[in-house]
């Protein structure tokens, strides 16, 4: 019973891992070949591989558009960390009685959804760019700042600290650490699971981030790859092994990511401290 | 601690390294420069490669204009120009920019103020008199006119043979004979005479056309379904096509096309920018000719319409003066460009006074040796012009849900007022 069990198991399993690696199969191999044979839905890898890198580079500026998005999800990524950390800290260790409040008004934020905020911060921008262009609209600064924390975020990090001892906090103050001691030295080295669970996700979200982008950034050399695939796919006569190749670069970063961290990101999906 | 403090720090420094280059080579903030011209398009083989050529013809005799044109999608460019007229902030517009006739209206009407007042700046009289419509609002004309989505029936000459047919049958017919000729074709070779996706209704909107109807009344606001008659029978054109099983299905472009590559279908109607796709089999060369599109049988209806085509538009600012000029002596009177256009890229214009010259009249042998860009522009001339309105793809919403219910079995008298009623309460 329990190995026939077992058969239907693994049977089960091959054809969902199947189902999600599929996609990601067909897509390197449509990458080596002709647009006519995506189009068409060859299986079979193809000999167009040199040929469709060599007509992506010379169509679109790839290297400056990577840059472009290395920059932005690096930075991102660091800094909605940062804050996102001390947030979520100050959340559970501190007592206030507005906190609650704080709290759940954070939380419905998550609520509303992008598309609606997306005019008045353009707007925001807009008036920022008159006093302070560095940082105003089409710059890369200005794709950092709205996304640089995420009430998300805070909310992961919140719930983690539930199960960090409050007795390290306290030891770590009667040895003479300060508040933000306690928080570099004992926190932040005791949560590292967290901290690279949190890192995947927001490096992930900020690497395939499209809307902002798309609306903020004005100059083609300052695009960031998604906005470049969405160019490639807007022809009348779309290459498609041209746009798969695209697409298999602009995965790569975000898998090499998740394969460095992949073992803490579960551990720290399932909780720092045990 | 120190490693946290110098990652931080690293960050600001890292941001601070952003905007610094950001601001140096100062890409974005020209706008105060009025003879910097940015222009917004898509798609680099066509309407990008168009401008580039307008561009070196222009800067020729002005090199003190700097053009700059940017790639974007055409949803991207939708989606950018909505947020920036909505918000109100000209910062990070273009001067010029490319837009689908089909929309044009939305954004002329929505924000009258944003666009500039073309009217002195080309021979409106020079262009198909089918694109001024879409293009003008209020009485004054703000779009110049580009491309012709002029249509055409892509046709597998080689299946047509087998089933006993020749070119010659496929001229001036209508949709019912259309279908009749599918019918054969079907019998004779096995293969499917369309191919349709049912979340486009792209040919519902050329059939209506060749009988210059509409979704919208002349006045572009109020929607027009219920008792209208071309809509009516373009209707049952489709369901006719769907009974007589010589459609076969695509879910997406890259299917439609595919469906067409493969040799699994026998007609193709649609506009004539589809031409690089169906040469992108160049096993099936020769094989392919280009009918006058079917019509529908009402009164005045012709065998020719349009889909698609875009129009460009200079948004108000500093630079419009510049970005209307060279618009004006690029696409708006330069006969030579439209020549370099059809034989460079195969963009077919609306600028009548080029159709006459050699580009237009040279035989493509993967039609068989036919004209087709010289049929085309005489296609283009015929096309009945009209007020395409704000809503054309919020109607159409709602008439692919009831095209599904009219398929159904839902009378289509009842579908056509049900669409009116829906559109009406949805447009108020």
């Amino acid at each position: 019973m329990t190995k026939l069990k077992r058969i239907f198991m693994y049977i089960f399993l091959t054809a969902a891992a199947f189902i999600s690696v599929f996609p990601i199969l067909w897509m390197i191999i449509s990458a080596t070949n002709q647009s006519v044979d995506v189009t068409k839905g060859r299986l079979l890898p193809g000999t167009h591989f040199g040929e469709n890198l060599t007509n992506l580079l010379q169509t679109i500026d790839l290297v400056p558009a990577l840059m472009n998005s290395a920059k932005i999800s690096i930075s991102t990524t660091i800094l909605s960390l940062l804050i996102a950390s001390l947030a979520g800290y100050g959340f559970e260790i501190y007592k206030s009685k507005a906190k609650d409040v704080v709290f759940t008004i954070l939380l419905l934020s998550m609520m509303i959804p992008f598309a609606s905020l997306m005019v008045p911060l353009y707007r925001m921008f807009g008036s920022i760019s008159q006093t302070m262009p560095a940082i105003g609209i089409d710059t890369l600064t200005s794709v950092v700042l709205p996304t640089v924390t995420t009430a998300f975020l805070i909310f992961f990090f919140r719930q983690s600290t539930k199960m960090f001892p409050k007795e390290l906090v306290e030891a770590g103050r009667i040895d003479g650490l300060s508040e933000i001691g306690v928080f570099f030295r004992i926190y932040v080295p005791t949560m590292k699971t967290t901290y690279a669970a949190a890192a995947i996700i927001t490096f992930m979200a900020s690497w395939n981030n499209y809307l902002w982008p798309l609306v903020v950034l004005q100059s083609p050399e300052k695009m960031t790859i998604p906005l470049l695939i969405s160019n490639l796919g807007s022809s009348y006569s779309p290459d498609y092994g041209v746009i798969m190749m695209a697409i298999v670069i602009a995965t790569l970063p975000t898998a090499i990511v998740f394969f460095l961290m992949q073992k803490h990101f579960v551990a720290g999906m399932m909780g720092s401290v045990k | 601690m120190k490693k946290m403090m110098m990652l931080l720090m690293a960050s600001v420094l890292f941001l601070a390294a952003c905007s610094g280059s950001d601001s140096a080579d100062g890409g974005g903030g020209s706008e105060q420069d009025s003879n910097k011209v940015t222009i917004w398009a898509w798609d680099p083989n066509f309407n990008i490669a168009a401008l580039n050529m307008a561009k070196e013809m222009y800067e020729k005799e002005n090199p003190d204009v700097e053009i700059e044109i940017v790639e974007n999608a055409q949803a991207d460019i939708v989606q950018k120009l909505n947020t920036g007229l909505s918000s109100g902030t000209s910062k990070g517009l273009p001067s010029i920019v490319l837009i689908e006739d089909y929309r044009a209206q939305s954004f002329l009407q929505a924000y009258p103020d944003a666009f500039h007042d073309m009217s002195d700046s080309f021979n409106v009289d020079d262009f198909a008199e089918y694109k001024i419509a879409p293009t003008s609002f209020d009485g004054k004309q703000y779009g110049l006119p580009f491309d012709s989505g002029v249509t055409g029936l892509y046709v597998r000459t080689d299946y047509l043979e087998e089933a006993g047919y020749t070119l010659e049958d496929l001229q001036g017919i209508d949709w019912n004979e259309y279908i009749e000729i599918g019918k054969k074709v079907k019998e004779a070779t096995g293969k499917d005479m369309i191919t349709l996706d049912p979340n486009d209704l792209g040919l519902i909107r050329l059939m209506i056309q060749t009988a210059g109807a509409w979704y919208m009344e002349e006045d572009g606001v109020t929607p027009a379904l219920a008792g209208n008659e071309a809509l009516k029978q373009a209707f049952e054109a489709y369901k006719g096509m769907m009974d007589a099983d010589i459609v076969k299905p695509n879910s997406d472009w890259s299917q439609f096309v595919a469906n067409f590559n493969s040799g699994d279908v026998a007609s193709v109607p649609t506009g004539n920018w589809i031409t690089p796709s169906v040469k992108a089999e160049a096993s099936q060369s020769g094989k392919w000719a280009v009918a006058p599109i079917p019509k529908l049988s009402v009164e005045g209806a012709v065998n020719a319409s349009n889909l698609g085509g875009s129009s460009w538009y200079v948004l108000n600012g500093d630079s419009s003066e510049a970005a209307a000029d060279f618009l004006g002596k690029t696409f708006g009177s330069n006969a030579d460009l439209y020549q370099q256009l059809v034989t460079e890229i195969g963009a077919i214009g609306t600028y009548k006074p080029a159709s006459g010259g050699e580009a237009y009249e040279k035989a493509d042998e993967f039609f068989g040796g036919q004209k087709i860009i010289s049929d085309f522009a005489g296609w283009t001339e015929e096309i009945q012009g009209l007020n395409y309105g704000m809503h054309t793809y919020a109607i159409e919403d709602i008439m692919i849900v009831e095209m599904q219910n009219y398929l159904n079995g839902k009378s289509i008298d009842d579908v056509l007022n049900d669409a009116q009623a829906q559109a009406e309460a949805q447009l108020k």
